[in-house]
């Protein structure tokens, strides 16, 4: 099984590394910033600026690979759910979705009155071709890895005129986390790339890839008609160039805005978007070789991370810290455990109880994993020699190479994920990216547990038991979760942020430009 | 005096008297005149096929030496998706022998088909077509204006020449050909988009029907950057041509029959100093067209040095080689152009052809 869907979010944040890479040129420009923004643009046009693409740059609905083919996706197509601003389910194209008892059979109510760009309906045949495209066992897309192994195509199928089911052959509480990934948009039986409709608040219009695709307000959207009329959404590969036209008004707004020149962009009398992400650079240890067999060692370097200093410098202060455990948006996410701090003599004494006074290790660190990894590997490094450890630093390029999931002692990216699918690819033995090759059968046995139980209270209790054998067990050494920083031209109005997406999940429906 | 022109200066100034009668010289005339002319352009375009095709050999194997793409592109996917893996390999021919693959990749040349991306799952022509045309037509603004520019500014400084207007020019363009082309291009944008004036727009916006100069004003700032970066090189080179042809003995005989010195610089010494200037105006269009990766970043340029660039990073192979190809034929045909020009502003050579 291979999980595609953080395949290409990294990718995504490989591109994010290049433009921060751009950095040095971009602090010259800042240096000339400083008088107001730039003049309006024409009155029904909104231009996005959005970061990266490439020739690479799909309309895919299910399979998006760089930052500008996810806000198209979000504009031309919607899925049966959708993660609101504050990362919880909301409704979408689905009224309702609710598991049996024994969460294996989901009945899902279709909203009324919803139809595709060319003005078909949408039908739970719709819905059936959209997860079987999604699903499909020989080459799921992105959202549908972790679905495509245990949903049961067999008992699979429609209802009436607005419900359907959807069978799974193992139970799995969480279903809905699934459905409501943008890259699981609904689509018709006629689905045609060429042409490709959805149901979202804009409509196709044209798309070349690497340069800039066009987009007109779809008169008949369910939800908030769009207020602009016409959305444009042009690829930069330089932040610097994509800060220029923003401050000269060719752009109105513009995602991952590089964190040095967030001064630059308030200096011009442009708002910055900021909102608190789940997304989290780790360093991971494999506990299953030396030296971090021995959990003595692990806790210990974990001890030895001063974290605030890590966001401070690693993150340009713009982070949340971390307590060693992920997906903080998740109402299961283990509060209550006390936020683990530097602590260098208790390190030390761990490290000596261990026998492993004056340990070294190599720590494996890439530019590919993004910018923030190198930086905080280097921090790592001044941070370990208070407590006698002897960290060296190799970068290896590519790092995403033959020997990623092997390193010992290394670093990765991760994106924003509620619990139980983070683990599953992360913390389990079958997870495809389980890095720190964690193996901890009563782990699995609370996971499968939750999985299987639709109480939310009750799920959410045996995933803090799960959540208190990583703490205490685990691998990684999570320090913090950065912030998403977008930026909006001053005559923007209504883009608001959203902890899911950049730029509030890309809803350019509500913005107007003046 | 540029070592690009092999005829000597020295050789020029011989011929000048011949250079400013029209008619002294005879122009190919006649049948054994122009099965001269068509022989050397047979021989002339022969060399450049030649060379095209070595250079084609050259882009294959290096192309090929970079390792297996297929690996690169899908990374940690490679051992899981082998449906992907086999597309791929598909696209790429990846079991025929390297020689066949050539030959298959030659004769899809030959006869326009381009191969298909590996990343875009497209055809290369339909992915690169747009910026082919969107480069050529900067360099060729760029050469309308510089052109005239350059040569402009080097009559004037030779003019003054060693007096204060001289100097000052002089240490203008020393600078400005000191300055690299992307710092040039962001205080261009500084000064007259974003930070000082709000004048221009600071980058190119793509109309995804049309190129970028349907919005001209979008194209001021690169075409202003470029002409800044071309420009000293050209003036300063014609500038050293004309002032050598200016201190000649048949210029001073110009001078001594009266003629004013307005003609004299026209007439007897701005056409001598045409060699060289078209030599080095051609290396640099070559090198513009080549695709100035820097000036398409700071103005989000929608052409090939970026692709390039983007296309060597994703490992696209069919990319990289067709984008490669066509900047060297931009090469071969420009200095072709520019030879053809040379001879036929210098008449020794144009009587050495046709005789």
């Amino acid at each position: 099984m291979t999980d595609r869907a953080s395949f290409s979010r990294r990718q995504l944040f490989q591109l994010g590394g290049l433009t921060a890479s751009a950095i040095g040129a971009s602090q010259l420009l800042a240096a000339c910033g400083g008088s107001d923004g730039g003049s309006g643009s024409a009155g029904g046009v909104l231009i996005h600026g959005a970061t990266g693409g490439s020739t690479k740059d799909t309309l895919d609905p299910h399979s998006p690979v760089t930052a500008p083919d996810i806000a198209r996706c979000c504009n031309l197509y919607e899925p049966l759910l959708f993660w609101d601003e504050n990362y919880q389910i909301a409704p979408a194209l689905a009224e309702s979705i609710e598991p049996s008892a024994d969460a294996k059979t989901w009945t899902v109510k279709l909203r009324q009155g919803v139809t595709f760009h060319n003005g078909k309906s949408v039908t739970p045949e719709d819905v059936l071709f959209s997860i079987k495209r999604v699903a499909d066992p020989k080459a799921p897309t992105s959202a549908g890895v972790a679905l495509a192994p245990i949903i049961d195509f067999d008992g699979t199928k429609k209802v009436d005129a607005s419900t359907l089911t959807i069978a799974l052959k193992t139970p799995y509480a969480v279903l809905d986390y699934l459905l409501a990934e943008y890259t699981f948009g609904i689509i018709p039986t006629d689905f045609d790339i060429k042409k490709p409709v959805g149901t979202g608040p804009f409509s196709y219009q044209s798309f070349t890839p690497g340069k800039s695709s066009t987009f007109a307000k779809y008169a008949d959207y369910w939800g908030d008609v769009a207020k602009i009329d016409q959305l444009q959404i042009q690829d930069f590969s330089d932040a610097n160039a994509q800060i220029n036209a923003l401050q000269a008004g060719q752009v109105q707004t513009v995602d991952n805005l590089p964190y040095n020149l967030i001064d630059s962009v308030k200096g011009q009398g442009g708002q910055v978007l900021e909102t608190q992400s789940g997304a989290w650079v780790p360093f991971t240890m494999r506990v299953d070789q030396k030296p971090f067999s021995d959990n003595r060692v692990r806790q210990a370097m974990r001890l030895i991370v001063d974290r605030q200093q890590m966001i401070d410098q690693a993150l340009s202060g713009k982070g949340t810290l971390g307590n060693d455990l992920y997906a903080p948006f998740d109402d299961a996410y283990a509060k209550e455990l006390p936020q683990r701090e530097q602590d260098v003599e208790q390190a030390r004494s761990l490290l000596k109880s261990a026998g492993a006074e004056g340990l070294q290790v190599q720590l494996f660190t890439g530019d590919d994993i993004g910018s923030v990894a190198p930086s905080a590997a280097a921090l790592f490094k001044q941070q370990a020699k208070q407590a006698g450890v002897d960290v060296r630093v190799v970068k290896k390029n590519p790092f995403y190479g033959d020997d990623y999931l092997k390193y010992t002692f290394a670093q990765d990216f991760w994106n924003t994920r509620n619990y139980i699918p983070q683990a599953a690819v992360c913390a389990l033995k079958s997870g495809t990216y389980n890095e720190t090759h964690f193996d901890n059968a009563k782990f699995a046995g609370l996971i499968s547990s939750a999985q299987a139980q639709t109480d939310d209270a009750k799920r959410n209790s045996l995933l803090q038991d799960a959540q208190k054998i990583e703490y205490d067990e685990g691998g990684y050494i999570i320090w913090g979760f950065r912030r998403q920083v977008d930026a909006v031209a001053a005559n923007v109005k209504g883009v608001s942020t959203s902890k899911y997406l950049p730029l509030g999940s890309y809803r350019f429906n509500k913005a107007t430009v003046s | 005096m540029t070592s690009a022109q092999g005829l000597g200066g020295a050789e020029q100034i011989e011929l000048p008297e011949r250079a400013d009668a029209p008619g002294a010289v005879a122009p190919p005339r006649g049948r054994f005149g122009a099965l001269a002319w068509a022989l050397w352009l047979a021989r002339r375009l022969g060399l450049a096929v030649l060379t095209l095709w070595l250079v084609s050999i050259l882009v294959f194997v290096a192309t090929a030496a970079l390792g297996d793409p297929v690996r690169a592109i899908l990374g940690r996917d490679y051992a899981a998706n082998q449906a992907r893996v086999d597309q791929l390999n598909g696209l790429l021919n990846a079991d025929q022998p390297l020689v066949q693959r050539y030959l298959n990749w030659l004769g899809g040349l030959l006869t326009g088909d381009l191969g298909t991306s590996l990343t875009g799952l497209r055809p290369v022509s339909e992915l690169i077509g747009s910026s082919v045309v969107n480069t050529l037509g900067l360099v060729l603004v760029s050469a309308v204006v510089m052109i005239p520019v350059s040569f402009g500014v080097a009559m004037l400084s030779a003019n003054y020449r060693r007096r204060r207007p001289d100097t000052v020019i002089q240490t203008i363009l020393l600078g400005l050909a000191g300055l690299p082309e992307f710092v040039v291009g962001i205080l261009l944008v500084a000064l007259l988009s974003t930070s000082v004036f709000h004048l221009l727009p600071a980058v190119t916006i793509s109309s995804p029907t049309g190129h970028p100069w349907d919005q001209p004003r979008a194209m001021v700032l690169p075409v202003l950057t470029l002409v800044l970066a071309v420009s000293p090189y050209v003036a300063r080179i014609v500038r050293a041509t004309l002032l050598e042809v200016l201190d000649s003995d048949y210029v001073e005989l110009a001078r001594l029959k009266g003629i004013p010195e307005g003609v004299v610089m026209r007439k007897h010494a701005l056409l001598n100093a045409i060699v060289p200037g078209i030599q080095v105006i051609a290396l640099q269009l070559a090198y513009l067209a080549g695709g100035i990766v820097v000036v398409e970043s700071v103005f989000n340029y929608p052409g090939i040095g970026k692709q390039l660039v983007d296309a060597v990073n994703a490992h696209d192979v069919p990319l990289v080689q067709a984008l490669s190809m066509i900047i060297a034929a931009v090469y071969v045909v420009v200095n072709l152009v520019a030879d053809l020009l040379s001879i036929l502003f210098t008449p020794r050579a144009r009587t050495a052809i046709s005789s």
